[in-house]
């Protein structure tokens, strides 16, 4: 097993009488690319600004590297790249000058300096808009000019928190594609975000959190493993008698039927060809039904069925 | 590591809008407002200027030619006088090229076109030639041998008392608003101060939570953001002064390198009470800037930009606050410059513009040094 790169025991932090994070207790290896998922408000953000020691905590320890995390934590600072959640560049410096004044923070040889910000610029594909103030950047090139600033000086730990908020999809689909070469070349990457999608495309484990406590911990899979759903099958019927779903319900794996007078929902916990079976039933009774899904269980199901929430329903 | 982050605090701080807008081009605006507003009305009101006049001969006896002839000479002579028939001198106080006829009879008459301070003049030359006359005429009649001593009596300046100078510089009483302007851009370094707090504070903005998390020792951090604050207040400082001085020919005495001087002192103070201001109170970014301009501006008015002697109102009714108005202090070390030839009260007003920077960057440090926050 690869070494610990962040352990977070047992954090607390409160504002007043909220309770943001509940005794939030983490470990994220060398190599990975964690994702720490949770609905706005589940305390994503609290544990990057406790991690990176920008908010004080009430309780807990926080370690990366092996070390205790503090503001004064210099050697460790140097090897974290930050991409905030806010886009954090001046307004008055072009693309080029805010690569290179961040960079700057951490690599003292110019020429050095000078290759990381071509690489950095090369890497977020920003070479025709060297030139630009942020101002004239479209929301995608100004997410992609903030990765730029975070990783310029090739850190070993990036953080990202919400990368991706407000971005159209190609720029999305390019930043996840970046995060993943960046893993490849040997950074760890915590990667918070309110997506599943995108937690589920690229993360190699994933917490997931809700009102600052950790409730689910695994890979994509393992976290999947942990519900009862394996398959959730989506049928549109017109009219449904209460005795043909009654019939589906009692089919083997499947555990719920919900009819919505359009759609009919069969969740299945385990078992094989669930599909031909529950299709047979609606044949069988000259049921005519129109277009037919069948879905792995996504993380979504996961939250909702260890919250009684859907993720989505809370973003809403 | 301090080089890189000041060279990139000057690019920003240069760049910025409201600096230009406020410490640049608001200056300049104002100023040159300033300048048609009160540049003239000083040398209209108070300064001599040599009287255009007409002078109709009509006795042979008259000795006006000689008298006249003699203030028309020298380098800033009390009259330019054109010898001409009636007519012509009636037009040309008509068409406003003179401003009075001196009729040389048998005793001088005028006739002016108007009654302002140059009309007067001219009676007042009129009178006093009649009288000069009337003595040299009955003097060469009844004791001409005392003539010469008479007329080296008349042509003397006798005086009881003597004029001593107190200033080389310029008494224009305007020129408080140029005063009250340089200290005004001064005092808008505030603002620059201001965002040395913003741009470093992880709860202040993202910037400042992104620099937090820099491996940037925050004592190199904070001192390259101070000096590069300085930098460019003193750049917008030495525009202002130059601006003033040499392309609306404001005239600030014979000592304009140590008017810079306190002009960038100045913006230094102004910078640091930002950066006290910034550092002291727990608003959002927008209301520090919204306490900022309103001190700044109450300062200034009360140092008179607005109402030229509201300061000598307070001078007299609160003399001690016009010691601690920064707005006040600076426009005062410019007066000092201007008026006295010593340099005792001068240096007592740049000592306390240092006191005031000093005192404002060590209360800035001391409350900006906090390096975790309980809310962000």
């Amino acid at each position: 097993m690869n070494n610990p790169v962040v352990k977070i025991e047992n954090l607390v932090k409160r504002y007043g009488d909220l309770v943001a994070l509940d005794h939030f207790s983490l470990e994220i290896r060398e190599g990975e690319i964690f994702g720490l998922l949770g609905p706005n408000g589940s305390g994503k953000t609290t544990t990057i600004n406790c991690l990176l020691s920008l908010l004080s905590y009430d309780k807990g320890d926080i370690a990366v590297f092996g070390q205790k995390m503090t503001p004064s934590s210099y050697d460790i600072k140097k090897e974290i790249g930050v991409i905030m959640q806010n886009v954090a560049v001046f307004d008055e410096l072009n693309v080029y000058e805010n690569i290179d004044y961040f960079c700057g923070l951490y690599i003292r040889d110019k020429a050095q300096r000078r290759q990381y910000v071509d690489e950095a610029v090369q890497f977020v594909g920003l070479e025709d808009f060297l030139k630009f103030r942020p101002k004239k950047l479209s929301g995608g090139l100004l997410r992609r000019l903030n990765i730029a600033c975070g990783i310029a000086h090739k850190p070993k730990l990036i953080i990202l928190d919400e990368p991706t908020v407000a971005v159209d999809p190609q720029s999305r689909n390019r930043i996840l594609e970046g995060i993943q070469t960046l893993n490849r070349n040997g950074a760890t990457v915590i990667y918070t975000s309110h997506y599943m999608e995108e937690v589920e495309q690229i993360c190699t484990r994933i917490a997931i959190m809700d009102k600052g406590r950790k409730i689910a911990e695994g890979t994509k899979d393992e976290l999947k493993r942990m519900i009862r759903n394996t398959e959730t099958v989506t049928i549109e019927v017109l009219e449904l008698d209460e005795a043909v779903r009654a019939e589906i319900a009692a089919l083997p794996h499947v555990y719920e039927t919900v009819f919505d007078g359009k759609t009919l929902t069969v969740c299945c916990s385990g078992g094989k060809h669930n599909l031909i079976r529950i299709l047979g039933v609606l044949q069988a009774h000259a049921v005519s039904f129109g277009r037919v899904y069948s879905e792995l269980p996504t993380l979504n199901d996961v939250f909702l069925e260890i919250t009684g929430t859907a993720l989505r329903d809370k973003e809403e | 590591m301090f080089l890189h982050c000041l060279i990139y605090e000057l690019k920003t701080c240069l760049r910025a809008k409201d600096l230009i807008i406020w410490l640049l081009l608001f200056p300049i605006v104002l100023g040159t407002l300033f300048k048609v507003a009160f540049g003239s009305l000083y040398e209209k009101n108070t300064l001599f200027r040599t009287i255009p006049a007409a002078v109709v001969e009509q006795s042979a006896e008259s000795m006006l030619r000689t008298a006249a002839d003699a203030v028309s000479e020298g380098e800033n002579p009390l009259l330019s006088v054109t010898y001409t028939d009636e007519a012509t001198a009636l037009e040309m106080l008509e068409q406003k090229e003179i401003k009075g006829i001196l009729y040389a009879g048998d005793t001088v008459t005028l006739t002016v076109g108007g009654s302002g301070i140059q009309e007067s003049m001219l009676r007042a030359f009129a009178e006093q030639y009649n009288r000069y006359e009337s003595v040299i005429r009955s003097t060469a009649q009844q004791n001409p041998q005392k003539l010469p001593q008479v007329m080296a009596a008349l042509s003397g300046e006798v005086s009881a008392s003597s004029r001593i100078s107190l200033t080389e510089g310029n008494p224009d009483p305007f020129i408080q608003y140029f005063y009250n302007l340089i200290a005004m851009v001064a005092m808008f370094g505030a603002v620059t101060g201001l965002h040395i707090v913003s741009d470093y504070q992880a709860n202040m903005s993202a910037l400042g939570a992104r620099r937090c998390c820099s491996p940037v020792r925050r004592a190199v951090s904070l001192s390259a953001a101070m000096t590069g604050s300085c930098l460019a207040q003193s750049v917008c400082m030495i525009t202002c002064v130059s601006f003033l001085a040499f392309l609306l020919r404001i005239d600030f005495g014979s000592r304009l390198p140590l008017v810079y001087a306190a002009a960038i002192l100045g913006g230094w103070t102004g910078v640091a009470i930002g950066f006290c201001i910034g550092a002291a109170t727990r608003f959002s970014s927008n209301v520090k800037t919204g306490i900022t301009m309103v001190f700044s501006m109450a300062c200034c008015f009360l140092s008179g930009l607005m109402i030229g002697n509201i300061k000598a109102v307070i001078a007299e009714k609160a003399p001690w606050f016009n010691q601690i108005n920064p707005v006040a202090v600076i426009s005062d070390s410019f007066y000092c410059l201007n008026l006295y030839s010593d340099y005792r009260r001068f240096c007592v007003k740049i000592l306390t513009m240092l006191i005031m920077t000093v005192v404002c960057t060590v209360i800035g440090i001391i409350l900006s040094g906090r390096k975790q926050y309980a809310s962000i």
